[in-house]
């Protein structure tokens, strides 16, 4: 018995160690950049004012903004549908609107864009920043709205509220939106922050022109060789935002 | 007609049968319910009464048969045109809303003026007894409160049938007796045609005025209290009643 105590905490002790390396790993992959910035910090800070990074940060801001807004418009329809339509493929149609969209690569996604939508001149715009994000970082809010959806099913409200006369748009504005409103703020906020992130789809079909077009991911990759304090500068800045937004809406949807 | 001038309504379930997969959870199931009659249908566990609610209501499709109000089908009708009043087993208070907006709600959607809202709710919420309760939400209400908002909520919108699925088997041993005696008495108030189902033999001989007695999707026995005591149609409507049996006989 004691022998068994004893393998029992070793055990223990090692699973404990491993995730002790995978946390370390985390915060080391997150933090080691404000230590990066070391003695050239003067660099660093003056580089924040440089214009191409205040326009990439606007742009990124911005149109990761728009994107987490589009996501709750296109998650209610969606999950509504995922939710409480049964028809055949409905596993399937769920892979291609949840799954898929953040295994898919996105740089494929931006070539598939760029062929598709060029020819009707949408490519090299700030609304195809917008279309490029959009398809990588959207399906996080709708991942979270079906879930809350099919929670509430499953608990009966909806039926409840139809039983005293309530249609569709009722069980939508007075039942389902207002007990998911928690989990659409964290769908946006992770919509959000992998927006900020989004690089590829973006640099393949909205190109990197400043104050127009260029992000803070594409002015990293393009200036990193050349101008690493530019890309540092604004790596640090994207870092902190998403920190702060992160932790911000994550305060908010917990007070809720 | 009640005194009030409201049409009370005969509810009528006619040869229902409703299968999941190859379990026929209703099985030819027959039943009327008098205007502004409380019945009851009692029976075990799983034996099909809260699929019959459903069925009523509307939320389910049944495989054969039909439900008729005052004689008029009403199959084809969706959920939300049925205007059937129903108290699920959790009470199924919306979280996000308070006492008064809960017992409300059927008359929001239903576009009733805030001033008819504001008299038909303080109404009910005096009937069932809530009056000063109206900002609380139901995390901060006792089992039986709830059961009250559920059954105001219910009765709001002036419901044909009432539907209860065991209104009692979340009230404590402690409160049961009072909270089982306002039921009653808002049912008689109401004068809403009733129909509750329980697995509680003594809760169904105190409330139902006639029990169906149900089985295996079936129901095997219907009549009212008294003469179900004294005339069991077979062993097994003697032992789904055997805790009155004892307390009535012995």
């Amino acid at each position: 018995m004691k022998e068994h105590r004893l393998t029992k905490d070793k055990f223990e002790f090692a699973i404990t160690m491993l995730a002790c390396a995978v946390v370390l790993y985390m915060l080391v992959s997150i933090f080691y950049l404000y230590v990066a910035v070391g003695e050239s910090w003067n660099l660093v800070v003056s580089a924040l004012f440089d214009s191409r990074v205040i326009g990439a940060v606007v742009i990124s801001v911005s149109s990761s903004l728009i994107v987490g807004g589009l996501a709750i418009a296109a998650a209610i329809p969606c999950a509504y549908l995922l939710a409480y339509r049964d028809f055949r493929g409905k596993g399937i149609l769920e892979t291609f609107l949840i799954d898929l969209p953040q295994t898919f690569p996105p740089v494929t996604e931006g070539l598939v864009y760029l062929l598709m939508l060029g020819p009707v001149r949408l490519a090299y715009t700030y609304m195809a920043v917008i279309i490029a994000k959009f398809y990588v970082s959207a399906p996080f809010t709708i991942s979270f709205a079906t879930r809350r959806f099919k929670e509430i099913r499953e608990s009966g409200l909806d039926t409840i509220a139809r039983s005293l006369g309530a249609k569709t748009r009722d069980v939508l504005g007075r039942v389902l939106l207002p007990l998911s409103g928690r989990d659409m703020l964290a769908g946006f906020s992770l919509t959000w922050a992998r927006a900020m992130g989004e690089l590829a789809a973006t640099l393949v079909f909205a190109g990197t022109i400043p104050w127009r077009t260029e992000i803070i991911p594409t002015l990293v990759y393009l200036t990193a060789a050349e101008m690493p304090q530019v890309a540092i500068a604004a790596s640090v800045i994207a870092e902190t935002l998403s920190i702060i937004a992160l932790l911000s809406f994550k305060w908010i949807a917990r007070g809720r | 007609m009640d005194c009030k001038g409201k049409m009370m309504k005969e509810l009528r379930v006619e040869n229902i049968i409703k299968s999941y997969g190859n379990v026929k959870a209703l099985d030819h199931v027959e039943l009327t319910v008098n205007p502004a009659e409380f019945m009851v249908v009692m029976g075990p566990s799983g034996c099909g009464k809260t699929t019959l609610l459903l069925v009523i209501l509307g939320a389910l499709t049944p495989d054969e048969g039909h439900i008729r109000i005052n004689g008029k089908d009403i199959d084809q009708l969706p959920l939300d045109e049925r205007n059937i009043g129903y108290v699920p087993q959790d009470f199924g208070l919306f979280p996000h809303l308070n006492v008064y907006e809960n017992t409300a709600f059927g008359l929001k959607v239903r576009k009733y003026t805030e001033a008819k809202i504001r008299e038909k709710v303080d109404k009910l919420l005096r009937t069932v007894d809530l009056e000063g309760l109206e900002s609380r939400k139901p995390k901060e209400l006792s089992a039986g409160q709830k059961q009250r908002v559920a059954l105001a909520r219910a009765l709001a919108t002036d419901p044909s049938v009432l539907l209860l699925d065991e209104p009692l088997s979340s009230i404590d041993e402690a409160t049961k007796a009072e909270v089982r005696a306002n039921l009653k008495d808002t049912q008689k108030k109401s004068k809403v045609t009733t129909l509750c189902v329980t697995h509680n033999p003594e809760d169904s001989f105190y409330l139902g005025e006639r029990i169906a007695i149900m089985y295996s999707g079936k129901i095997i026995q219907c009549d009212n209290p008294q003469n179900i005591l004294e005339n069991q149609r077979n062993e097994l409507v003697r032992k789904l009643i055997a805790p009155m049996y004892i307390e009535f006989r012995v």
